[in-house]
């Protein structure tokens, strides 16, 4: 009946391993070009799978995520150009600042609920691309080059984009399978009956968009390793919840591996689009629409739907009845 | 005397800001949607105004006789076919089909229009009334009064007529509404369209008072969730309220810290709101 039935856990770690060490031996096969797509993809990958949590799991659907892009940018420019930490304590830094700024404004966001709550998140990553814009220490609207991050190695860039994307795909799942992820779920699909089986909403929300914070943060300060180079419009900009939300919604939201096929979809299309801006963000709305209007599983959900199978399977059943 | 000159000027945009909230309260109000694409249908109101219209001789008031209804009629049709299927299975579906339509509706006008800046070019944006040594420009005035005007034709209509009353039950009790006969696909059709046709009345307003551009979309969606947020969500009357803060809290960070970080100041100003009156400053549920 189902081609797949019984061959779950054997299939699921075959495509794994084999997916993992493709991405690890990348030198020894792939040139330039490929190793450029695959950190894209990586941290394109690693922002729409935090965006998913949010949205997908915790019922906090934002386009503020770009705050912390931003965030995630500005302080490894500035530990690295400015105060000379040096590349990677800085870049480890810009998880732990983004963690940390995270719990005053989910304190203040959370006050709103539902899509003012998405608003409201877009604004407060406003209030800082303004105030980033008027500080000559930042470097104004023109924003600044981090001359330290010239001189890493690209492969080196590489590995440590390969090792975010591995490690967030990581902790995803093993959250959302501990105890904390079933309350998640339970938030996200029914609020106030989860509140009244005990399960600390406001804490729990907090705590995946702290988490969801620090990892776009560290997102945030790759692609400010990668480019060397950081400037308020492109750092705050809403194109990055808006290609984060397209990832996740065309490839499956709240499945793990929904995000990362919807990535790998958008690299494709940034590809083919890639000259004109106004024509890639039309595709990206006008797909979008069309998804959630007529596949609002996305790609993984029909899936799993059709197959009855998933590569991170993170549902489940009731224990059998006794007797 | 400049505070004094602020504080009018500030009130006078605090009504265009008001009808610029009242769209995305109309929309929240009656079927809980967040609609992410109010700014950009403001600035399609605008560019059919300046752009389409007003260049091809069409007399600025004969104008805005066909933007309102075109407007109705765009607000009607993308309830119909967009948001309406999305609706019912939680917050996620409505908001990223109203977001995927902003960048739609907002690339679209930079590719047909371009990212040049635009405004109404008439004797109207120049004229002002003397008061003293204060100057007031008419468009300030219009800006007020139309506001104003659209606020009471809407309380009037949502308080005492047919229409309005099925409008509040439909927000009031959606199943109960149903039982008597109320077709709530046919009331959200309403409720958006009226929202998009404040936005019409708004998007002209705005074009004859500053500059529009198509990116000022997602700024104008801002603006209407600030006066909302400040206004107290669910109070109409609430959003001028919120208007004239953020209007007055725009002029007054101009002139204090650069007009630069006049946006800052407003946002930092609603930030506070939030902060410590929650609740915004007329709290109160759906009129």
């Amino acid at each position: 009946m189902n081609p797949l039935a019984g061959r779950g856990p054997y299939l699921r770690g075959a495509i794994i391993a084999v997916a993992v060490a493709v991405l690890v031996s990348c030198p020894m096969w792939g040139g330039d070009g490929v190793r450029t797509t695959l950190i894209v993809f990586a941290y394109y990958a690693a922002l729409a799978q935090m965006w998913n949590l949010l949205a997908g799991y915790a019922g906090l659907v934002t386009f503020g995520h770009q705050l912390f892009i931003g965030l995630g940018g500005y302080t490894l420019a500035v530990g690295a150009e400015r105060l000379g930490f040096g590349v990677w304590p800085s870049f480890a830094a810009a998880a732990v600042v983004c963690g940390a700024l995270a719990v005053p404004v989910g304190a203040l966001t959370f006050r709103l609920r539902g899509g003012y709550f998405a608003v409201g998140s877009w604004l407060v990553a406003e209030v800082f691309r303004l105030a980033f814009s008027s500080s000559s220490y930042l470097g104004n609207a023109n924003g600044m080059f981090i001359r330290p991050a010239r001189s890493v190695d690209p492969w080196l860039v590489y590995y440590i984009a390969i090792g975010v994307f591995i490690a967030i795909v990581g902790l995803v799942v093993a959250m959302l399978r501990s105890r904390a992820g079933l309350a998640l779920m339970a938030i996200r699909d029914a609020e106030d009956a989860a509140a009244g089986l005990g399960v600390h909403v406001w804490r729990l929300k907090l705590i995946a968009f702290v988490i969801a914070a620090a990892g776009t943060g560290l997102v945030g300060a790759l692609l400010a390793v990668y480019t060397p180079f950081v400037q308020p419009d492109a750092a705050f900009s809403i194109k990055w919840s808006a290609e984060a939300s397209f990832m996740a919604v065309v490839g499956g939201i709240g499945t793990v591996e929904g995000p990362i096929l919807g990535t790998a979809i958008y690299v494709v299309l940034q590809n083919e689009l890639g000259g004109r801006g106004e024509i890639h963000l039309i595709v990206l709305g006008a797909v979008s629409i069309i998804v959630m209007l007529l596949a609002p599983g996305g790609i993984a959900g029909t899936l799993r739907d059709r197959l009855g199978w998933t590569l991170f399977p993170l549902g489940r059943r009731p224990p059998p009845r006794a007797g | 005397m400049q505070l004094l000159e602020t504080l009018i000027n500030g009130s006078l945009i605090g009504g265009l800001y008001g009808l610029i909230g009242l769209g995305l309260s109309i929309n929240f109000g009656t079927m809980r949607v967040v609609h992410l694409a109010h700014g950009d249908l403001i600035v399609l109101a605008s560019y059919l105004f300046v752009v389409a219209l007003v260049p091809a001789g069409v007399p600025p008031l004969v104008a805005g006789l066909i933007v309102v209804p075109v407007m109705f009629a765009a607000g009607w049709l993308i309830q119909r076919v967009l948001v309406g299927p999305s609706l019912g299975r939680g917050i996620l579906p409505p908001l990223i089909v109203t977001f995927g339509l902003s960048m739609v509706l907002q690339n679209l006008l930079l590719l047909v229009a371009t990212a040049d800046p635009r405004t109404l070019h008439s004797s109207l944006a120049s004229a002002g009334v003397h008061l003293g040594s204060i100057t007031i420009s008419t468009v300030r005035l219009l800006d007020a009064a139309a506001g104003l005007a659209c606020l009471a034709l809407l309380l009037l209509l949502l308080g005492r007529t047919a229409l309005g009353r099925a409008l509040r039950a439909t927000s009031d009790d959606l199943d109960t509404a149903r039982l008597m006969g109320i077709d709530p696909r046919r009331m959200y059709g309403a409720a958006a369209g009226i929202a998009a046709a404040t936005g019409g009345v708004a998007g002209m307003l705005f074009a004859a008072t500053f500059t529009v551009s198509p990116s000022r979309g997602s700024e104008l969606l801002l603006v209407a969730f600030e006066v909302v947020v400040v206004g107290g969500l669910g109070s109409l009357t609430g959003t001028f309220l919120g208007g004239m803060l953020l209007a007055i809290a725009q002029l007054l960070g101009a002139q204090l810290f650069g007009p630069n970080n006049a946006l800052l100041t407003a946002h930092v100003v609603v930030l506070l709101v939030l902060v410590f009156r929650p609740q915004g400053l007329m709290p109160r549920t759906a009129p």
